[in-house]
């Protein structure tokens, strides 16, 4: 699979040349020493890939449905030794931008400089790690780990990548001329650097990261360096960054999200059994294909689905015939179509493709059984549970309702509204729910959701008293006496109950009202799972939601 | 491999040339009455009468000022090696007066040999710069000061431009600085001070006509006939490129890719056409060894891309809903619409039309970030940070147009989203 291929994305790329090259390729799997060698002397070569070349045909093979872009590049990039325009790769998520552009110089094994904006992610990290690059310094113990040159302004950048690529155009020149014995398979290297830059996109974000993008954009202009390529890749299109500053445009090289075809071949590589591999691909991947096409999120869901679809083989090696593939796929269709609606779950568990095919099943049979839906998927506790949905009635309700809402006194009852079924007020209606929805849910201060929370809590107890968590709850009126009793466990620790539900991001901290000067806070839960706590608390929420 | 390797060979040659902006401009500047001659005009009289002069060229993106230039310094160079020193700044890098003054005073100590100090003071620099000029001066030498994108220094308090030009006022001094700008109002930027020091000589730089166009092109693709390629290959080679030129869809071709491109971005056409040739040279099949017309179209096609419908086509079917749906939303005239909005619209679809996608919020949330990290889609208003992003006002970033555009061009678009998004 391609997966190998995107650890490279996270790969801080500095810490050793050797590394560095090991975690990039998507061929080898194995790493070898993580640490430095001591006695490793870096050299020129080093800005090459460091391993060995592979052919046009195999770096081809590798990317499926790859095949105009590689070529594309590789004509852009152009001959050895030939000056290049700034070339600007751009493409969705995983679509190969990055892996295919590594590959591309590993194929051409010419000299170039990778660095992330993704790791880098301030100006002096970026300039930092291109010049460590180019000076061939590794950050180590012995140095204390720190960059060879300290630069954050673009006017230092420029001067230092001036001298540091002089430097490195001196070595290679006289490698040229000399024999290249010391490379193993006599292919050049070409009197050119190469400057890589990944994930450009993201500079739109820094403090002063238009400065910078202009500045990386006319980096070609402004070096007048020819023996510099600079090669960016962004997740953006190029007309993204258009400023009314401008800059000469780079080229642009296009990535388009894989069809389902190329996603085939793709999750087709390094499989076993192709022929059953094939045919689960088949049944599986064009549904997937509806809700995403990236292959990182789809590789995921697929693995997982693919050692359902084989648990009733003995034998993973056999070819299937017609018939087997036609039961296993009637195995798997069930399954499908809640995978599809789990696709973007990440996993506690590594390993929990099973246990998750039970809970959904579970979920998918509910609605005859409705005894089951009232567990929840996670433990809490019964006050931090009232907590909850006090804090979404103080969100969702207007304050000035509370009064009729929790009297006890029958306030519910005079909660009738006159209709009117005018146009006007039909149309008002719409308006207000529209703000309603625009708005989001409403802040309340703490003494708000405190004083629904008594309400609720003792609500819940006098009309669900049967219930045994609730019967020690029935003096909840007396409360100011019975600090001893084991009920006012409920209210005592409340506001770290509040605290930790604020840290489950369950409940959000606001900012301040100006007027007040006391934190307000806001509810996130949804209305799903705001009904499912009540559920299983049998608390009748709908009856005091406010319903415009 | 007799045919293939004077076709590579010349396709490196002009690449080569591409990449050479002195090379590109050469032609542009024999005439007498051109910018070449009139600014080497000028820079010039200033280094033999050893007086002081400022001028702006002017004129969009990519019309050639910095190579002008740079042809003109090249060339002064050469006639007079000994009595002109150049100092280059660009406005991205030193709009700073700080490190615009540390800058220049870094360039003249190596220019002159002397030791630079990172530690200099501000004032310890405008004081060196300063007796710098008046050395230069009484040696008659002549400071170049070349100042790149000349609006980026005008911002703030231009203490830079006043302190240069205020030096430029005295006798013993002797320099000359050249501003390069693409903004056509840039002396009007200038404060009334630093205005009142500037000699106002500007210089206009126009894109070439189309003459002087074909001209280059002919200049830029056609080979030298004392190369070592074989004669019949190079006279063959220059043929083709005439008969190309010459022909009328290629000059309608050019016309459109003008017409085009003057609305898009006037600026960057000049530059974004040199860019066109480079593709059609990468593009050039190297069977023949000759450029064909459809190598120009190719390249063409390759050049003007349309983001936004890729962004479409690019999409899933899920969020192709999404988008929809939010663009039904803005016809129904809602002022603004958040993603659980949209998703009521998504399901108000559902219940009536009972599509076979319908997925679950969660699904959803996620196909919305990627749309927004697409940038297809973006929040409204940078206020309202507190709120989760589900509830944050929302708007499309591509038109009707470029979404039927896309979703049409779609390789597995449902039709009955096409008609929801008609009515």
């Amino acid at each position: 699979m391609k997966v190998e291929s995107f650890c490279s994305f996270f790969q801080n790329q500095e810490s050793s040349k050797v590394t560095r090259r090991n975690t990039r390729s998507s061929s080898s799997v194995t790493v070898e020493n993580p640490e430095p060698n001591e006695s490793h002397q870096p050299t020129v070569d080093d800005l090459t890939f460091g391993e060995e070349s592979i052919t046009l045909d195999a770096l081809l093979s590798d990317f499926p449905g790859r095949r105009s872009q590689i070529l594309d590049l590789i004509r852009l990039i152009g001959p050895l030794d030939c000056p290049s325009f700034p070339i600007m790769v751009y493409g969705d998520a995983s679509t190969g931008k990055t892996s295919v552009v590594l590959q591309v110089f590993r194929h051409l094994n010419r000299p170039f400089v990778y660095s992330s904006c993704r790791t880098c992610y301030s100006p002096r990290l970026l300039f930092e790690s291109v010049l460590n690059q180019l000076l061939l310094h590794s950050k180590c113990s012995s140095n204390g780990y720190s960059s060879a040159k300290r630069c954050d302004k673009p006017s230092d950048f420029v001067n230092l990548l001036r001298q540091a690529l002089s430097n490195v155009m001196e070595t290679l020149d006289s490698k040229s001329g000399t024999s290249r014995s010391s490379k193993p398979d006599g292919k050049p290297v070409g009197k050119m650097v190469y400057l890589i830059l990944d994930h450009v996109d993201l500079i739109k974000e820094w403090e002063k990261g238009t400065m910078i993008l202009q500045f990386l954009f006319s980096l070609y202009s402004v070096l007048k360096m020819p023996q510099l390529g600079i090669i960016l890749i962004s997740g953006l299109p190029p007309d993204v960054y258009y400023s009314n500053m401008g800059y000469t445009d780079p080229i642009p090289v296009y990535f388009p999200v894989y069809s389902q075809e190329e996603l085939h071949q793709i999750f087709l590589r390094n499989q076993a059994n192709r022929d059953l591999y094939s045919a689960f691909l088949d049944s599986v991947l064009k549904p997937f294909c509806r809700v995403t096409r990236r292959v990182d999120e789809l590789s995921t869901t697929i693995s997982s689905l693919f050692r359902k679809y084989c648990e009733p083989l003995d034998d993973l090696g056999l070819s299937p015939s017609e018939d087997l593939k036609r039961r296993l796929y009637n195995q798997l269709k069930p399954l499908i179509a809640p995978c599809l609606n789990e696709i973007f779950r990440v996993s506690s568990r590594p390993n929990d493709g099973d246990n998750r095919g039970e809970r959904r099943q579970k979920a998918s049979c509910s609605s005859e059984n409705r005894e089951e839906v009232e567990k929840l998927d996670f433990h809490m506790s019964t006050s931090a549970k009232y907590l909850l949905i006090a804090a979404f009635l103080a969100s969702r309700n207007p304050a000035t309702l509370d009064a009729s809402m929790f009297d006890s006194t029958g306030g519910m009852d005079n909660r009738k509204r006159k209709r009117k079924a005018s146009e006007k007020s039909m149309e008002k209606k719409e308006i207000a729910e529209q703000e309603a929805v625009m708005k989001g849910p409403g802040s309340f201060p703490l003494e708000r959701l405190l004083a629904i929370f008594q309400c609720i809590a003792s609500v819940g107890d006098s009309s669900f008293g049967e219930e045994e968590e609730g019967k020690e709850e029935e003096e909840e009126e007396e409360e100011a006496t019975g600090y001893d009793r084991e009920n006012n466990n409920l209210m005592s620790d409340v506001l770290l109950q509040v605290s930790s539900l604020c840290d489950a991001n369950f409940i959000t901290k606001s900012g301040s009202c100006p007027l007040e000067g006391s934190v307000r806070y806001r509810s996130m839960v949804s209305e799903d799972l705001a009904l499912k706590v009540a559920r299983s608390l049998r608390f009748p929420l709908s009856k005091y939601l406010y319903r415009r | 491999m007799g045919k293939e390797n004077p076709a590579e060979k010349a396709l490196n040659l002009i690449r080569g040339r591409l990449c050479d902006p002195t090379f590109v401009f050469r032609p542009l500047s024999v005439s007498s009455d051109s910018n070449y001659s009139k600014l080497k005009f000028i820079v010039s009289t200033s280094i033999t009468e050893g007086c002081n002069n400022s001028i702006l060229l002017l004129g969009p993106r990519g019309s050639g000022k910095a190579a002008v230039l740079d042809l003109v310094i090249g060339d002064l160079l050469e006639e007079y090696p000994d009595s002109v020193s150049v100092i280059r700044l660009n406005g991205l890098l030193h709009s700073d007066d700080n490190c615009a003054f540390k800058e220049i005073a870094r360039q003249l100590c190596m220019e002159h040999h002397l030791l630079f100090s990172k530690m200099a003071s501000f004032d310890e620099n405008s004081q060196f710069i300063i007796a710098m000029l008046r050395e230069c001066g009484l040696a008659h030498k002549t400071v170049i000061f070349v100042l790149d994108e000349f609006d980026m220094f005008a911002q703030g308090k231009q203490r830079l431009l006043y302190s240069l030009l205020d030096a430029m006022q005295s006798v013993t001094s002797q320099a000359v600085v050249v501003g390069i700008s693409s903004r056509l109002d840039a002396d009007q930027l200038l404060e009334k001070r630093v205005r009142s020091r500037f000699s106002h000589r500007k210089i206009l730089f126009l894109p070439p006509s189309r003459e002087e166009f074909d001209s280059l092109l002919e200049h830029l693709l056609s080979l030298p006939s004392d190369s070592s390629f074989p004669s019949g290959y190079v006279s063959q080679f220059n043929e083709k490129i005439k008969s190309i030129i010459s022909d009328t869809r290629f000059k309608n071709m050019l016309k459109t890719f003008f017409n085009a491109n003057s609305t898009v971005n006037s600026l960057l056409k000049y530059m974004l056409s040199l860019d066109v040739r480079f593709r059609a040279v990468s593009l050039m099949n190297l069977e023949s060894g000759l450029l064909s017309l459809e190598n120009f179209k190719a390249a063409l096609s390759s050049l003007q891309r349309q983001p936004k419908l890729e962004a479409v086509k690019d999409c899933s079917i899920v969020e192709l809903y999404l988008l929809v749906c939010m663009r039904r939303l803005e016809v129904k005239e809602q002022s603004s619409y958040n993603f659980i909005s949209v998703m009521k619209e998504y399901k108000t679809i559902h219940d009536s039309f009972q599509t076979s996608d319908y997925y679950a919020q969660n699904v959803c949330l996620r196909a919305f970030e990627h749309l927004k990290e697409r940038a297809v889609i973006c929040y409204a208003e940078n206020r309202g940070q507190f709120q989760t992003g589900e509830y944050r006002p929302m708007k499309l970033l591509i038109s009707a147009s470029e979404l039927h555009q896309g979703m049409r061009s779609h390789a597995c678009c449902p039709a009955m989203l096409l008609k929801l998004l008609d009515h």
